[in-house]
């Protein structure tokens, strides 16, 4: 497919290499030479320098013949000028990065209007990632598929969980009323595997498993980690993902109280959100953290635009016995270092941002056989979790797994069928229709049918 | 370094060129030229060096950067020549080592510049691998690499604008592998093109019409015949030789552009009028010059025309001795053989565009200096050239013109041709031109210079062809340290 990405900041940059690993014809536009070196150097990319939002030079990258058009430029204005020109120009969708709420609140309007297809809010995004895992504070990622039936959770092993040193094969028979989930991946110092029946947990590997809702739910009461319900939360950094988070959750019950450093930006803050407490103070302050009630806290972001800080504050909080805290960082590269450190829920907006264009883009893919419904990365992309549906007519249609050839490093973690999930066993088939959730090591599957084969 | 990673690259391309060899080949046992033996033990030689290495370099990690990117390059053309070289040895058309790998060198530098004395009785096939080694130097090997292995490893640009003539490399696709099959297949239709109207128009043999037909797509300048194009003495194939010498020193990318029907920055291009103009000044230039040689205008504008366009897109196809010209036309021609052609074309020389860059950056500093207060910007094609890029041309021509005086007066210790000699035959190797002036001039060879010298000028072809860098950075000691 061509795909044009405007904008060769952190998102243009992330997006592009991984649309042109998924063997894309991609171009980038930038108006900053030197950004579009480092792209040119390191992506099988082509770079053409200019504003995006100027017809010629979007014709110069070949706009008219572009399947997607992503618009990723700091600028909100560019990127629907963007969006707007390049689809009376031809292009046949178009995805704008759009993230000043004053143009949320009108977004339906302007996405008709300006023809684009998929407007994308980083920061909603990112807030609407960290009210789910307030919900189940237990996870320190949560996926959702098949339309939310199926949940894929990770959460940190733990020495005195009742999982850990018992073969997988021999836990339904040592612990009487375990519910039965699927261990998808398991990632131990820096590498992941997908499990088999001898694979044993230990403690401090970050474990993946695949069920419904309910299932998980019983699942992590069986583990005695579901004791914890958020009824306290602080949020470090009034800015827009405080914001949007404290709008999604205070109608929740939960209450929230925002620290804001700046007294204006506080007492905006306060004028808009009314029911929320705001602290005016600084949040690197201990003391100050400490008589707001850190230690009574059910759950503690650091939400600052400094990932520095939000890492020390973080890392004090966990000190503090603060149950569940999230940082924002948004240099992806470190992420391996500081879970090190303990801390587990670790939030980018640009990962989120790009997690999102992708699936869209991914589901745009046409061609043969079936398509990727949703992609997930596991682990700082060192494993996915794929949906598909499969398709009338393809091969593996209403065979028995076991009978199948299925590739390596490659796992069929749930089949949903009719809204009904099915953890597969060997006897287990999949039916024309079916959504599928395969757990791959490597990324670039783009068809069910590189998968499994008869 | 990531040495598996150049290693393996290494053996891809030393593969490439065994399978280059099987049409010269074909054309060997077609013949029945005596030489088949010589293009089967290279091969066999080639697989014996380049399997063990593909299969002992599995790379652990698959990134090339700048540094492997140059390494790679320069290394290959080093080894491409080598093996190249063997089949002269072997058939025993030049039985020494030093005169083999000049003559591979210079068939892959697309230089065309010989050390053979005998044509007469020279096996074809080995003649054919000749013109081959022009044909495929002139796009690039690694290019042709690219264009082959799908997916050869995640970077590759590196590889390509390293080999790729020109101060900045453009794709013309997105994607690296499409851009150097759509490169490639534009230079095969072109070279079919002309190698059709060679035997239809020109009435050559086939087999001269394919050897003429990929020396000139290559810019290379190898003829099988010891007078050059002078052979023929038909005027047909003079113009079809000079239209398409013209045609293969212009920039692929704008060929591309015609492709698509984007006629308009075909020829809008700032570069081509340049190169058209400097061609086509040349041309009447000289043709004037040497009208009182000739006798009338005609005769004078068909060989004035084709040794101009055979310099300044550094074919080095000769039809006339212009050692014998009167000196003003000599000069244009020494000139032409600086500038030599488009970026990106298959041609040598400095390129059209850096010389356009850097009088537009003369005539900027001249007018600064009375108007020092006054901010201007060198466009190029309508937009704004980077001060770091003008300041990289102007380098380059630095390092061109010393690198060719640090040559000419190494080769100058041989002692057995005098200054002009030695100079052109520096400038003329650099450029990748074929032809120079005094003992090196166009009815001439190279065969007269010493082994030491004939290493000293395959150097200086290589480093012309890969535009300085990439054989440079092979004798820094900072590429090999660890680390």
């Amino acid at each position: 497919m061509r795909i044009l990405v405007v904008g060769d900041g952190k998102v243009g940059h992330t997006l592009a290499e991984n649309l042109a690993r998924e063997e894309h014809s991609v171009t980038i536009v930038d108006q900053n030479e030197s950004v579009l070196h480092r792209s040119e150097d390191t992506l099988d990319v082509m770079c053409v320098r200019g504003n995006g939002a100027n017809a010629s030079t979007l014709m110069d990258a070949g706009v008219d013949k572009a399947d997607i058009i992503i618009a990723a430029t700091a600028s909100d204005e560019t990127n629907m000028l963007c969006c707007l020109i390049a689809k009376r120009l031809g292009a046949k969708h178009s995805i704008a990065r759009i993230r000043d709420p004053e143009y949320n609140e009108s977004l339906n309007l302007l996405q008709r209007e300006l023809g684009i297809d998929m407007a994308i809010n980083p920061e909603r995004a990112t807030a609407l990632e960290i009210s789910r895992l307030l919900r189940f504070p237990f996870a320190s990622n949560i996926e959702s598929f098949a339309k939310g039936r199926v949940e894929l959770v990770e959460f940190r092993a733990h020495e005195d969980d009742v999982v850990v040193g018992v073969p997988l094969r021999d836990l339904g028979r040592k612990l009487h009323g375990l519910p039965h989930v699927l261990y998808a991946a398991v990632e131990r110092d820096g590498a992941v595997t997908i499990p088999n029946g001898d694979f044993i947990i230990r403690a401090g590997d970050r474990v993946h498993v695949v069920a419904d809702m309910v299932t998980i739910t019983a699942y992590f009461r069986f583990l005695g980690k579901n004791s914890l319900r958020v009824k306290n939360v602080m949020l470090l950094g009034g800015g827009r993902i405080s914001y949007y988070l404290a709008k999604m959750i205070a109608p929740m019950g939960i209450r929230v109280s925002i620290v804001e450093i700046d007294e204006l930006k506080a007492i905006a803050l306060s004028e808009s959100l009314p029911d929320v407490k705001i602290l005016h103070g600084d949040g690197t302050e201990q003391e100050f953290l400490e008589q707001e009630g850190l230690k009574q806290m059910d759950a503690f972001a650091a939400l600052t635009d400094r990932d520095e800080e939000n890492l020390m504050t973080g890392l004090y909080a966990v000190r503090q016995g603060v149950p569940k805290v999230i940082v924002k960082n948004n240099r992806v590269a470190y992420e391996d270092i500081i879970s090190a450190m303990g801390l587990d829920s670790i939030i980018s907006p640009q990962s989120i941002t790009c997690a999102n264009i992708l699936h869209y883009v991914r589901a745009r893919v046409g061609g043969h056989g079936t398509k990727v419904e949703k992609l997930y990365r596991l682990v700082n992309g060192k494993a996915e979790a794929l949906e598909f549906i499969a398709r009338e007519g393809d091969s593996y249609i209403g065979v028995p797994l076991k009978d199948l050839n299925i590739r390596k490093g490659t796992l069929i973690a749930v089949i949903v069928r009719k809204g009904r999930v099915i953890v597969p066993f060997g006897g287990d088939h999949i039916e024309a229709g079916d959504s599928v959730l395969i757990i791959a090591c490597e990324s670039g599957i783009g068809d069910l049918n590189e998968v499994i084969r008869k | 370094m990531n040495k598996r990673l150049v290693i393996r690259l290494q053996s891809s391309i030393l593969l490439i060129e065994a399978a280059a060899m099987l049409p010269s080949l074909l054309v060997s046992i077609i013949y029945r030229d005596g030489a088949t033996h010589a293009f089967l033990k290279t091969i066999g030689l080639i697989l014996l060096f380049a399997l063990p290495m593909h299969y002992f370099s599995r790379p652990i990690e698959k990134n090339l950067r700048a540094k492997e990117g140059f390494v790679t390059v320069g290394s290959a053309w080093v080894l491409l020549s080598v093996f190249g070289g063997l089949p002269f040895v072997f058939s025993g058309l030049l039985p020494r080592f030093e005169d083999a790998v000049f003559e591979a060198v210079s068939g892959f530098t697309t230089t065309g510049a010989s050390v053979l004395t005998q044509f007469d009785d020279a096996p074809r096939g080995i003649m054919f691998w000749r013109s081959f080694t022009h044909w495929i130097g002139g796009m690039g090997v690694l290019v042709l690499t690219l264009a082959l292995l799908p997916q050869m490893t995640g970077r590759t640009s590196h590889l390509a604008r390293a080999e790729s003539p020109g101060p900045s490399f453009s794709k013309v696709l997105p994607k690296m592998g499409d851009s150097a099959k759509i490169m490639y297949l534009i230079y095969a239709a072109l070279t079919m093109l002309q190698f059709v109207l060679l035997v239809f128009v020109g009435r050559m043999s086939l087999f001269d019409a394919a050897i003429h037909a990929m020396s000139t797509a290559g810019t290379g300048g190898f003829s099988n015949y010891g007078s050059s194009v002078a052979a023929f003495n038909s005027s047909a194939v003079d113009v079809i030789i000079t239209v398409f010498m013209i045609v293969f020193g212009i920039n692929f990318a704008l060929y591309y552009r015609l492709l698509i029907g984007d006629f308009k920055s075909f020829f809008k291009n700032e570069e081509l009028r340049w190169y058209l103009g400097i061609a086509l000044f040349s041309i009447v230039a000289v043709s004037l010059l040497i009208m009182p040689q000739y006798g009338n205008f005609f005769s004078a504008l068909r060989y004035g025309s084709f040794q101009v366009s055979s310099i300044i897109s550094t074919t080095g196809f000769v039809t006339a001795d212009f050692d014998l010209w009167p000196s003003a036309a000599k000069m244009i021609i020494l000139l032409l053989m600086f500038i030599g052609s488009c970026a990106g074309s298959t041609a040598g020389g400095m390129k059209v565009v850096r010389i356009t860059l850097m009088s537009k950056n003369i005539s900027r500093e001249i007018s600064k200096t009375f108007q020092p207060r006054k901010v201007q910007v060198v466009h190029l094609d309508g937009k704004g050239v980077d001060n770091s890029m003008l300041f990289q041309i102007s380098l380059f021509i630095c390092a061109y013109v010393i690198l060719t005086l640090i040559g000419a007066f190494v080769v100058s210790l041989d002692g057995r041709y005098d200054m002009l000699s030695n100079f052109t035959a520096c400038i003329t190797c650099v450029s990748n031109v074929g032809p120079g002036f005094g003992a090196v001039g166009p009815t001439r060879n190279f065969a007269g210079y010493s082994t030491f010298s004939k290493y000293v000028l395959s150097l200086l072809m290589l480093c012309g062809r890969l535009e300085l860098f990439p054989i440079l950075v092979l004798f820094h000691p900072d590429v090999w340290r660890k680390g």
